[in-house]
């Protein structure tokens, strides 16, 4: 398995209309880049998670390609601004097709 | 010249320095790769004070080294800036990650964290709406190898 903990996510439940909000997230995830070779001589595939989108309101707010550079357990920090309240929804997929997603409710006041 | 220990010593203090001199600064020794960094995106990147990218100048282990980007632009429909894409010259796969941003939605600061192979230049390019490509560098010392083969 490549998951090794689903996804977390930091995001505050209600925030003043206009201001500037902190999003973190995190994915319990191996990146197994591709490179590697277990013991026997073979090369292990290569299974990352390859896109990250935060969608608020149904909108792309903010997006990631993942590249096997990525480390291990892909942790994201990053800022939206308050529009309007909304769900704030989160999507990592996976090499092979799997998704994993998680949603916020937001209050904008 | 007779091999005096005066001599030996001399030329030992001299050997000495010069190899003091040329481990402590291993950034000069490094191409940055950044002829690398505009073959991959199929375009001439300007090196600019607007683009952000903190790293550790040295960090012990190369499989999670934290990265900062950041770009100063205030985020308008007029003026924003569409992707930033990271990249890492001298591991075995350059293209680390691309973060996208929107117009009024999002700001432009994100953190993360990469794995490098060897002590390298991280470049950061950020693509702007007009279709400037914006370059930031910065020269990151890591002791283990983040990509190993095992």
């Amino acid at each position: 398995m490549s998951l090794l903990h689903p996804p977390r996510v930091v995001a505050p439940a209600s925030v003043a209309a206009g201001e500037v909000f902190q999003v973190k997230t995190l994915i319990g995830h191996s990146m197994e880049t591709g490179l590697r070779y277990s013991p026997d001589g073979t090369v292990i595939p290569r299974n990352i998670i390859n896109r990250f989108v935060c969608r608020y309101d149904g909108k792309v707010a903010f997006s990631v390609d993942l590249h096997e550079a990525v480390a291990a357990n892909p942790f994201f920090e990053f800022y939206l601004r308050a529009t309007k309240s909304g769900v704030l929804e989160f999507e990592w997929s996976e090499d092979g097709g799997a998704v994993y997603t998680l949603a916020r409710d937001l209050v904008v006041t | 010249m007779s091999v005096s220990r005066r001599n030996v010593l001399i030329a030992g203090s001299a050997a000495g320095a010069f190899f003091a001199g040329g481990v402590r600064d291993p950034a000069l020794a490094l191409s940055d790769g950044a002829d690398i960094v505009e073959g991959i995106i199929g375009a001439t990147a300007i090196e600019s004070d607007r683009v952000l990218l903190d790293l550790p100048a040295a960090f012990p282990n190369g499989a999670t080294v934290p990265v900062l980007v950041a770009v100063d632009t205030p985020m308008t429909t007029a003026d924003h800036v569409r992707r930033v894409r990271l990249f890492a010259p001298r591991n075995p796969i350059v293209e680390i990650m691309t973060f996208g941003f929107e117009p009024e939605l999002s700001l432009p600061r994100v953190s993360a964290r990469i794995r490098l192979s060897e002590p390298q230049y991280v470049i950061a390019v950020a693509e702007m709406n007009d279709g400037a490509a914006l370059l930031a560098k910065r020269f990151v010392e890591v002791a283990t190898n983040g990509c190993p083969s095992q």
